[in-house]
């Protein structure tokens, strides 16, 4: 049972006030949204919780069975996929997700994934060669494959066509049970995946 | 060690496949070897000109190419996807070596040419050989923490090169002195400028081994 809690976060960019003092909690089976108009600051919180970046102020503490993680582990425990998190290029897709998979990942694994997010022909293919929606399902494949406990996706639709869309929500209605999933979108069918949320608006400045 | 092992990994592929640093380093260190071999026209040089000049091509080879590991990563923003997988020791260990064995490879390219085109004959080949090598190391050290300063500053080209300057200033001092008394085969000649370089490069790779982290994360 992994707890994320973030109290009293603030962050700016010198004198850009981002948001302040945003306090909330999740826990494994939980599924939390972060909406908010553009700019508002989904992706920086998102990259906060997951120990990307440090907010200035207030603090995010992460626990596994009440034994506090630290800051340099959350990686560990987590996987993350937003359109900054960009494949390499020269690598195949198929190489793509043997750079990130751990240990325990065998080929079955990801071979099932691929043909899942329907780009198993185009594994042994260099992702210079992608479009962007299949860019888009390898990303989310890299985030999951290693099946971490915390998920975080930001804006895990876009690029995605009908089809490609249709297999991320029911992936991540199947993965719900015993994780925590943060999705940061404005996509109102990403938005209903989730139990609760936080919408950043004036409140929060 | 599979962290390590899976960065290099990446790194060779992405640069075998993409080729632009290996290109340029390549294609200037042959192109400025054979520019000055067309120029010479068969004039001896003193053996402390004869090493200004391959410590000019190497260096000025390795700056086109050393900080590119880096570079590219923040470039073709790769940098985020890498630092999700791997902690930034295993990624600083891997780019060092990295440039250690691709710096080696320029400078078993350079060298044999050089020495060909130009008729220079070191009189200490071993000391020629551990001297090129042992700079070699201390240039790939050096220039490895400095690409990643420079790639997280937004910086190119002439950044790098003004950063490393201070640094690779006394590297080069002693390479080029101790490839001097190499060619010239000097009774001075020995073995402890090899030591210092290869002391200072192990002594710039620590200190960036435990700086890294904070160049790396936010």
């Amino acid at each position: 049972m992994i707890k994320i809690g973030a109290d009293s976060i603030t962050k700016r960019f010198g004198e850009h006030l981002l948001f302040r003092n945003l306090a909330f909690s999740a826990e494994s089976g939980e599924s939390f949204y972060i909406t908010g108009a553009n700019g508002s600051g989904k992706s920086t919180l998102l990259q906060i919780l997951a120990g990307i970046q440090r907010p200035y102020s207030g603090h995010v503490t992460w626990e596994k069975n009440n034994v506090t993680i630290i800051p340099d582990d959350y990686l560990k425990y987590s996987g993350f996929t937003g359109p900054q998190v960009n494949p390499y290029e020269m690598l195949t897709a198929l190489e793509n997700i043997e750079f990130v998979s751990g240990p325990d990942v065998d080929l079955h694994n990801v071979n099932e994934l691929l043909e899942r997010f329907g780009i198993y022909k185009e594994r042994n293919r260099q992702v210079k060669f992608f479009s962007s929606g299949m860019k888009q399902r390898l990303r989310i494949i890299n985030a999951i494959i290693n099946d971490p406990p915390v998920i975080f996706l930001d804006e895990p639709g876009s690029n995605l066509d009908v089809e490609g869309k249709a297999i991320l929500y029911s992936f991540i209605e199947n993965l719900k049970p015993g994780k925590i999933i943060f999705i940061a979108t404005n996509e109102p069918d990403e938005i209903k995946l989730c139990s609760r949320g936080i919408v950043l608006d004036d409140r929060y400045l | 060690m599979t962290g390590i092992y899976k960065n290099l990994r990446k790194d060779f592929l992405v640069e075998f496949r993409n080729r632009s640093a290996v290109n340029i380093s390549f294609a200037f260190a042959v192109i400025t070897t054979m520019s000055i071999s067309l120029v010479a026209g068969g004039t001896s040089f003193e053996p402390h000109i004869h090493a200004i000049l391959i410590w000019m091509i190497i260096f000025f080879s390795g700056m086109n190419g050393l900080a590119h590991t880096f570079i590219r990563e923040e470039d073709e923003k790769n940098a985020l996807f890498l630092r999700l997988a791997y902690s930034p020791e295993d990624i600083f260990i891997s780019k060092l070596l990295f440039n250690i064995i691709f710096f080696t490879g320029i400078i078993s390219v350079i060298c044999p040419l050089y020495l060909f085109f130009l008729q220079a004959r070191p009189l200490i080949p071993q000391l020629f050989i551990a001297t090129a090598f042992s700079g070699g190391l201390a240039i790939a050290s050096i220039t490895t923490i400095l690409g990643a300063m420079v790639s997280k500053a937004g910086g190119k080209g002439s950044l790098f090169t003004v950063l490393s300057f201070p640094l690779i200033l006394p590297v080069m001092w002693v390479s080029i002195t101790n490839t001097a008394l190499s060619i010239e085969g000097a009774e001075s000649a020995n073995y402890r400028n090899v030591l210092f370089l290869i002391a200072f490069s192990g002594i710039i790779a620590c200190i960036s081994y435990l700086l890294f982290r904070y160049i790396w994360v936010e």
